[in-house]
Order: C-alpha cells, then structure tokens, then sequence
C-alpha cells in the first residue's frame, strides 16, 4: 500500500517540481550567492557586536564573569578620563575636522584646474599618505617632532626660535596629533571631492561667467553646491574616523602627556588590553556607537539634500 | 644530588615514552600523567624579548643534548609588544598561545587573577622541589597561595646607581659616600655647575608606561608600594609623597634631563653622556657596557642612596618569570625546558655572561663569574654588589591585578609634577581616590 502510494508521489513530485523549479531557483541563487558574505559579516562582524554588548553588562571577578546591568555605563558617566577622552576627541572634532575639510576643498579645485600641468602627479602625491602604513607614519612623525633630534626644531631653530616641544607639552601634543591626521587624510578627502567636482557641469560655470560672476562668486554660487553631497560624504567619514581615533595618538603620544591626547579609542584599548576590563571596555565602544550615531544624524539633517 | 634526580626522572621519562606512545604519559618529577603531555618529546614554542630570547636560543643546542625528542623553537616578541600578545592569547582562551611564557613581575598577578587557568600549575610537574632555591621573597611571588606555582623566577633585578665616576670625581663629590637621595640632590647641583650634566633623566610626559620606575625604586628603597599586602591602595601614603617630593625637588632645581620617548631618549642620552647618574637595576649594567664599551673605567655602580637617613639600600625592584601556558598540549616538555634553564646553574651562568641578566637562582652565584672584577665598571665586583642587595632582607611587595591601573595614575601625576610643578601630596591624594573609584579597593589612609 504504502509503496504504491510513495511511488505515486515520487512520480508526481518531479512533474510538479519541473514546472517550479526555475522559478525557486531563481528565488534561491541571489541568496546563496551572496551567503558566503552574509556568514562572514555574521561571524566576524554581527557576533561581536552582539556578544561585546553581552559583555558590557558583565564584570569579571576573580575570574568569573558577573552580570553587574548597566553597571559599566553609569561606571561610564562618573568617570574623569571617560570625559577627559570625550573632550579630546571633540576638540580634535571641532579643529581639526573643518581645517582639514576647507584644505581638501581648496586641494580638490587646485586639482582639477586645466591650468596646472602633471596634475596626475600632484594628486598622487596628496593621496600617497592614506596608503601608508599607520605605525610607520606614526614613527616618522614622532622622529620629526622630537623636541632634541626633530627636523621640526632644526627648522624652527634655523628661524632662531626655541625648541618647541611638539609631543611632550598637553597644549603642543594636540597640536602635534592634528598635524598628522591633516597631513594623513587631507589627500584623501581631497580626492572624494575632486571626483565630485568632475561632475559639476562646465555649463554652469560658462552660464555664471555669462552673468558677470567672478572667480569667488562661482566657487560659492556654482562649485560649493555641487560639492555638497561630497562635502556631507567626506564630513561624516571624517567625523567617524576622528571619533574612533586611535592609531595616531596610541603610537605618537600614547595619549599623553597626562591625558591631553587620550581618545576613546586609546581609553578602551587601556582598558581592554592594558587593564584586562571587558566589560567596561564594551561599554566604552557602546557609548562610542551611539555617539557616532547621533551625530551622523544631525550632520545628514543639516548637511544632507533639501528636497 | 639534582642531577642525579634529574637523570633518574629523564630516565623515567623515556621509558615513559617507549611504552606510552599516547603522549599522556608525563613520568618523571611530577608523575601527574593527564594532558601533561610527554616529559622527553614535543615541539615547543618559547616567547620573550630581545636579550633573553637570544640567550635561550643559545642554549637549545646544549638542550637538545639532554632533550634531543624535544623541538624548541624561541621567538623574540619583543618588550613591550609581548604584552599585549600575551593578553590577547589569554583573552581567546589560549588559543595561539606559546607553549613558554617569559612574563615580568608587572604582569603575572594580572594574567593570573583575570585569567584563570592560563597559565598551567607548575607544582605537579614538579616545581615544588625548587621551592628555596631563589631568592628570598621570589617564591612568594610566583606562588601567593604556596600551592598553585604560577610560574618560575628568572631574574631578580635589584636597584642599583650606576654612574659616570668621572664626573662625579670632576666635581669633587665622593660618589660613595652618599647616604641619601637629599645628599645626592646637593651632589647633582655641583655635578651641574661643574660639567653641566644633570643628575638623572625621567621620561616627564611618560610617552612609555615605565616612565615611573625611578619613582617606583624610591618607594620600594623605603618597604612600600602602589597597594599593601593586603590589596588596599598606598599611592598616597607618607612614602609615596617622599619619594615624589624627591623628584619635584631635583626637578625643580634643573636637574633632571628629559627622556621623552622612552627607551630610544634613553640610550642616546647614555651615549651622550646627559647624565651623571643611572638609577636603573641590575640588568641595566650589560646594557650600558654594550653601548658605550668606549666608556670603560668611567663608570661605577653601587646601591643606592637611602629614602631616609639610615634607611635601606636594596629593594628587589622587579622580577621575570617563565610560565607554561594552560593551554599548552607540551607542558612536560615546556616544563623540561623552564627547567632546564631556571634551576641549572650552568645555564644562569652563560645567561649572565651572555647578557648580563642576574638570576633569581642563589646557586648559580656560587660560580667565579659573579665575584670578578669588572674592567668596565673600574674593576669593580658588579656582580657581588648586588647579590649583597639580593641576601639583604627586602620587603615583599603586592602588584595586584591592578598594578597596571595604578601605574598609569601615578606616570600621570608624575607628568603634572614635572610639567606644570603640581604639588605631590596632592596629586598622589587625587590619583589614589580615581584608582579607589575605578577598582572597588580602599584606599588606606
């Protein structure tokens, strides 16, 4: 009984299938194609994020992992350093972020006028910075800026100033940080831009010399709305970046002198690797998130198209 | 007598492996068997830094004489980036961990305390046999509980005052016969009128995490530390503000040169000769014969001054460690190979030649090498100057999983000491309360 009917099905099945099955196949290969990518970006990416806010609702003690709830955060909230890297790294935010961006704008038009010749070199040269390696530069910058042996003071000095101590006084080591993020990431910024400019019709500019307008009166009438999803692009990028900064002053400074260059990228790694503190350390990195979410928001607001 | 045990245990240990191919046989001094692993046979990965990691490449070869089952393979992972690699080992549960760990007495309460089980007990592999062989207060350091035996004691580095007797004899200071750091400080400010060096160099800004060491060597000259041996903070206690007072007062009178970044500021301030003094620990005496050999007969080294008038000269300031991994799959073999290095005099002996490391192991002082006269150091006995500090009673002290918390408060107020003149009593006070908060400990006052 139970053979005939199997048999039946068996048969039945594959003359229902056949008409299906292109259309299930269809349905199917776009997810299979690109499930290598999704296991991945689950396993390395979506499993940390979960299970590092797993772990910052935990303290270890003597071994054992303690749920201690919001522990951690309000820990967060009472805590000096906490708010001396905050502050750092808002002060890069607000310096040193708009400085770089007005550099790369005027990098960008440079770049793209017809009047300089081996231009291709010019922007090879901006962006070769962002190829190198992090810690290499880091070295290179802590070798110039050397208060005794830097080529930095032997310049200074040929000026007939004083040694300046670039990496070791709170007020210069800052300064110091944002020279090297400037010189690291201007090039780059520069070229997100100049891509855009390339778009901006020549028209416009043939319409607004038309009217009378004059080379400031284009810029600021013709390219710098143009610019502006580049501008709203390369803002945001950097404001992440300068959030989530780490290498320059974990290798220039090590976040001093006495916090004046700690970030919060430095203080989670100390408290992480340095001080073995899990639990804070993820909660250090929540706060992080949702500050870099909050203020990737209000930057779209008012940066972002008005329709 | 050892050897005999040892040949009776590596014996053992054979006859283990010719009958247990199953490698989980561990015969010999522990006799725990488990996953041990075999005594004679494995391949083991060994991790420490520069000099240490050369000196126990050199002695593999004599190694495999004993061993030769045993694959041993020394990778310089370079101080301090071993730290962090040994961190992130622990962290992932031992996994890409080495077999052997050298680790600094700055780190093993940590890796202990916060990461259970990670590093193997030496004790049933045969450890507790060595238990009065080193130095005194080393066991107490390895093993707290005197059960679990966290690891063995290598070095044992005790202050020292290394210093240009040149110098010192040009301003007509008797370098000898200071008694205290106050003396010295008086000392430093003729050696600056007179040659223009300054006395000592400090890492003000601590661009590295040992920019403290000197004020760490003052605190532990007078028996204190950053915690109590009961785990309570001290970082503000009478001593503490001494030994910073100290340091605000040589600075303050243009004596201290600046050593910002580090071990590179360091040495080239050695070569240059900035300074008149080196208050550095034993091991530092190789270091300053290997960059400046020209200086030969110039320099000198004695212990250091007292804190207080009448006070101690000798303070075991650090300690290094070789451990074996809890992860590891060789911990006999590893073991074979911790001991072999540790607990023989003849390989302490060519250690110490080699790099001029000092052992912890008080047998290995018995060979000539450490009573002859050094032609470097003016045919000083180097060597007997600082076992005199190694033999004389020293305080035990606590580093804590947290040491390294509370060394950053204190480069920290150091920094504002020295930069901007703070006062040290306040500083300390601040530092101590912010490491109370972030740690849960008390503060002892």
């Amino acid at each position: 009984m139970t053979a005939t009917l199997t048999g039946r099905e068996a048969r039945a099945v594959p003359a229902r299938g056949a008409a299906r099955r292109p259309r299930a196949r269809r349905r199917v290969a776009p997810y299979l194609f690109v499930l290598p990518a999704l296991l991945l970006f689950a396993a390395f990416k979506l499993y940390p994020i979960g299970r590092s806010f797993v772990i910052s609702l935990h303290q270890t003690v003597g071994g054992t992992e303690r749920f201690v709830g919001a522990d951690n955060y309000t820990r967060l909230l009472h805590d000096p350093l906490f708010w001396t890297a905050l502050k750092n790294t808002a002060v890069i935010l607000a310096v040193q972020v708009p400085v770089m961006l007005a550099l790369a704008t005027g990098l960008a038009v440079a770049l793209d006028s017809t009047a300089l010749r081996a231009r291709a070199v010019f922007r090879l040269g901006f962006f070769l910075p962002m190829v190198t390696g992090l810690v290499a530069y880091g070295i290179v910058f802590s070798v110039l800026l050397n208060k005794d042996y830097g080529l930095a003071n032997w310049l200074t000095g040929l000026a007939g100033l004083d040694p300046t101590p670039w990496l070791t006084d709170p007020l210069w080591a800052k300064v110091s940080l944002g020279l090297a993020l400037t010189w690291h990431y201007t090039g780059y910024n520069a070229v997100i831009l100049l891509a855009r400019l390339q778009t901006v019709p020549a028209e416009l500019y043939d319409a607004a010399a038309v009217d009378g307008a004059g080379a400031w009166s284009s810029f600021r009438h013709v390219t710098l709305p143009g610019l502006r999803p580049a501008l709203l692009l390369t803002t945001v990028l950097s404001t992440i970046g300068t959030l989530q900064i780490f290498d320059e002053p974990y290798v220039l400074t090590g976040g001093g002198p006495d916090n004046a260059t700690l970030t919060i990228g430095v203080y989670l790694y100390q408290n992480a690797f340095k001080y073995f503190d899990f639990g804070y350390a993820s909660a250090i990195a929540y706060a992080l998130a949702v500050l870099i979410g909050i203020l990737g928001v209000i930057q779209f607001r008012f940066l972002g198209e008005k329709s | 007598m050892l050897r005999t045990v040892g040949a009776i245990a590596a014996g053992a240990g054979s006859l283990g492996g010719l009958t247990a191919c199953s490698g989980t046989g561990a015969e010999g001094a522990g006799g725990q068997g488990g996953a041990a692993g075999d005594k004679e046979k494995g391949r083991i990965t060994v991790w420490s830094w520069q000099g240490p990691a050369a000196e126990m490449k050199a002695l593999v070869p004599e190694f495999n004489k004993k061993y030769p089952g045993i694959e041993v393979t020394v990778e310089d992972i370079g101080n301090p980036a071993i730290w962090d690699k040994i961190t992130t080992g622990l962290a992932a549960g031992g996994q890409g961990l080495a077999d052997v760990l050298h680790i600094g007495v700055a780190y093993l309460p940590g890796y202990v305390e916060k990461f259970p089980g990670g590093l193997a007990d030496l004790g049933p592999l045969g450890a507790n046999a060595y238990r009065d062989e080193f130095a005194q207060g080393m066991w107490q350091t390895v093993s707290p509980d005197g059960k679990r035996v966290n690891a063995l004691p290598w070095e044992a580095n005790s202050a020292g005052f290394y210093y240009r007797a040149d110098l010192f004899e040009k301003a007509g200071v008797d370098a000898g016969a200071l008694q205290t750091w106050e003396e010295t400080i008086e000392a430093g400010k003729e050696i600056k009128g007179k040659t223009g060096a300054h006395l000592l160099g400090i890492d003000k800004p601590a661009s590295q995490a040992d920019a403290a060491n000197f004020f760490q060597m003052l605190l532990q000259l007078q028996g204190a530390f950053y915690f109590d041996l009961a785990g309570n903070i001290t970082l503000d206690s009478p001593e503490a503000v001494k030994a910073m007072t100290l340091i605000k007062t040589m600075n303050d009178a243009g004596l201290v040169s600046d050593l910002a970044g580090g071990w590179n500021a360091l040495m080239s301030s050695l070569k240059q000769g900035t300074a008149a003094v080196l208050p550095m620990p034993t091991w530092f005496g190789g270091i300053i014969e290997e960059q400046v050999p020209q200086e030969a007969g110039r320099w000198k080294v004695r212990l250091p001054p007292a804190v207080r008038r009448g006070g101690s000269t000798a303070a075991t300031v650090n300690s290094t460690h070789l451990a074996v991994a809890g992860s590891s799959k060789h911990q006999a073999a590893a073991w074979s190979f911790v001991e072999f290095v540790l607990t023989r005099p003849a390989s302490q002996v060519k250690i110490y030649r080699g790099k001029g490391i000092a052992p912890a192991l008080l047998k290995a002082y018995e060979d000539a090498v450490f009573h002859e006269p050094s032609a470097f150091f003016g045919g000083q006995k180097k060597g007997e100057v600082f076992l005199e500090a190694l033999k004389a009673p020293s305080s035990a002290f606590n580093y804590t999983a947290d040491y390294a918390r509370a060394l950053k408060l204190v480069t920290d107020a150091q920094s504002k000491v020295l930069l901007s003149g703070a006062d040290p009593a306040k500083v300390l006070k601040e530092a101590a309360d912010q490491l109370g908060r972030q740690t849960g400990r008390k503060v002892s006052r």
